[in-house]
């Protein structure tokens, strides 16, 4: 009887310890000494991530639109020096972006790349440029130039694109595709001489404890 | 061997109250005022409820009129709600039987999660954004969609306003507005849209819907609807007068959401909690009468073998959390109404009046707004709660 009681014992002992141990494993906190912060490419998808526009689609998309326009015949065997201005992207998805990033991307990939053959205008810095110039025609800074003869160029193309999306939520998770469209249009005549697209399909499904 | 058994029940106890202080939070004095005791729970409070308190706080800021703080908040609760797929550590541990709903991440029920994102939406349109705030439009229609079938996607304001964006950007918003005629809704629906109209009205009023817990174990949700005091409004600007009564209810929305997986996960619990318990009992009862009617050893061991795994039974049933998540977003309006007026560029002064179902006007709630409409085409977006500060500029 006293060797049952003491088995009993040490089997009780054995299994409240082990309670310890994982009960408090399963509250605790979680990453208590926190994440380091990790340095990721932006064109590789983060371990938080969402159906939306990310980072490695503005990189896939915008590396796509510049290659492209760089292999427009318009513009690889015009006279001159073609001149873009950028029109803000139309954002029909149901996500909220900063829509001039896309078009920011590929201004910046076509200067680094392209090396002059496409020169973008800077008309988002209208307002300062026409205060010094007035400053240059006033006489109170000095001038390289006659700042009476107008040398702000006109466009001989506008950049601009579409963001659309189509969404299908049920219970099997969340469904979002978004085309991302680019087109390059003739200041002059309004033609389209350019176009091109990606489109990008993302799925997801949060936990139970959400739905 | 007394020691080793005294040491082994010792753990016992010992598994709780180690654990309690793990779970326990850092304590939030509260003032009363959302837009001290948000940031301070922002902070310093639970990070699972972080989101909760950047809603309150968002619209609290935004009814004070400061809309950039509200920007902040918002935009931080929504990509909260837009990562919310895949695994996630806090709601596994919801779902568990030792832990209450309470443990995940708050991100809201969807009539929670569609006002961050409507918020959000009005602030875009105020910075002259209305793309972005179509988008934010959509993906609260989006939220809205796991209601119950004749329920899902059926909030009037969220296509209205989506085809109204369409509108302002030279867009056809015929088929959004097709939409809002097709919902099925108690209340008159809004009017065509006016592409002129250049001074948008976004109004609120009545105390929103806040959940409660019922059932044996607090285990089902419940959703409490408080009547309001307000039920309709009107917007008054020189010789315009606009009478404006809800397009959209929230405690409707609320009580229309359906059934959710978390209530099939927190009704199984309550079994488990059940079971466990009766198990517990039936064990030590017959363990008891074993060891003191059967005087073999055998027959002692058994015994007090049952009452041991009863006791385990009993607390494991005692350790499981069979309660359902009553975390609200409490400063939500109960109903939400919009109005667009053509106005001439210059200074305007606009009154909105808030009246009691009777049509008397609430004195008390008047709100006064001076609307600055400027001669290009930018639209003025106007806030108006009947719990906003007054007066305010636009």
């Amino acid at each position: 009887m006293k060797s049952m009681i003491n088995r009993f014992g040490g089997y009780l002992m054995v299994a409240a310890t082990a309670a310890l141990f994982t009960g408090c494993a399963s509250t605790g906190v979680h990453n208590p000494s926190g994440v380091p912060v990790t340095e990721m490419r932006p064109d590789e998808r983060g371990f938080v991530a969402g159906t939306g526009v990310e980072s490695q689609d503005l990189v896939a998309v915008t590396d796509k639109m510049a290659r492209g326009i760089l292999s427009i015949p318009l513009v690889q065997q015009a006279q001159g020096t073609p001149r873009i201005v950028l029109d803000p992207v139309k954002n029909e998805t149901r996500f909220p972006i900063n829509k001039d990033i896309f078009l920011t991307r590929i201004r910046a990939q076509l200067n680094e790349k392209a090396a002059g053959k496409v020169l973008f205008l800077a008309r988002d810095r209208m307002a300062a440029l026409e205060k010094e110039r007035d400053l240059k025609i006033s006489g109170q800074v000095t001038s390289s130039a006659d700042p009476h003869v107008v040398e702000f160029k006109g466009a001989d193309f506008f950049l601009t694109g579409t963001l659309q999306g189509l969404t299908t939520r049920t219970s099997a998770g969340t469904s979002d595709y978004i085309l991302y469209a680019f087109q390059l249009i003739d200041a002059r005549t309004s033609d389209i001489i350019w176009e091109s697209s990606a489109e990008i399909k993302k799925q997801g499904l949060e936990d139970a404890a959400y739905r | 061997m007394k020691k080793l058994l005294l040491a082994g029940l010792l753990c016992v106890p010992l598994w709780f109250t180690g654990c309690a202080t793990v779970d326990q939070g850092p304590p939030i004095l509260l003032t009363g005022d959302i837009l001290v005791d948000g940031p301070n729970a922002i902070a310093h409070g639970h990070a699972r409820d972080k989101v909760l308190w950047e809603y309150r706080t968002a619209v609290g800021a935004m009814r004070a009129g400061n809309y950039g703080l509200a920007k902040g908040y918002l935009d931080d609760a929504l990509t909260a709600i837009g990562g919310v797929y895949g695994k996630d550590a806090t709601a596994k541990e919801a779902r568990s039987y030792f832990h209450g709903e309470e443990k995940k991440k708050f991100i809201g029920e969807p009539y929670e999660r569609v006002m961050a994102y409507y918020y959000r939406g009005i602030l875009y349109w105020m910075d002259g954004e209305p793309d972005n705030a179509r988008a934010c439009f959509k993906s609260a229609q989006i939220e809205d969609s796991s209601a119950e079938q004749q329920y899902n996607s059926d909030y009037i304001l969220l296509d209205y306003l989506d085809g109204l964006a369409t509108v302002k950007q030279s867009g056809d918003g015929s088929d959004a507005l097709n939409r809002v005629i097709k919902l099925r809704s108690p209340y008159p629906k809004p009017p065509a849209y006016d592409p002129r109209a250049n001074v948008l009205f976004f109004l609120e009023f009545g105390q929103g819907p806040t959940k409660y817990a019922t059932g044996s174990y607090q285990e089902e949700l419940r959703f409490r609807v408080t009547p309001s005091r307000v039920k309709s409004a009107v917007v008054r600007v020189e010789d315009q007068a606009l009478a404006l009564g809800p397009y959209d209810d929230l405690d409707f929305q609320a009580t229309t959401r359906g059934g959710r997986v978390m209530d099939h996960v927190l009704a199984n619990k309550a079994v488990f909690k059940t079971t466990t318990d009766i198990v517990g009992t039936a064990a030590i009862a017959s363990g008891a009468i074993l060891a003191a009617t059967d005087h073999s050893d055998a027959g002692l061991g058994i015994g007090l073998g049952l009452v041991a795994a009863g006791v385990v039974s009993k607390i494991i049933s005692s350790a499981t959390t069979p309660a359902a998540d009553t975390r609200s977003w409490d400063n939500l309006p109960h109903y939400l109404s919009f109005a667009a007026l053509r106005l001439a560029p210059g200074q305007h002064t606009a009154t909105v009046e808030f009246r009691d179902p009777t049509g008397y006007t609430l004195p008390n709630l008047t709100k006064t707004i001076t609307l600055n409409v400027p001669a290009d085409p930018h639209d003025v977006v106007v806030y108006v709660s009947d719990r906003s500060q007054t007066p305010q500029t636009r």
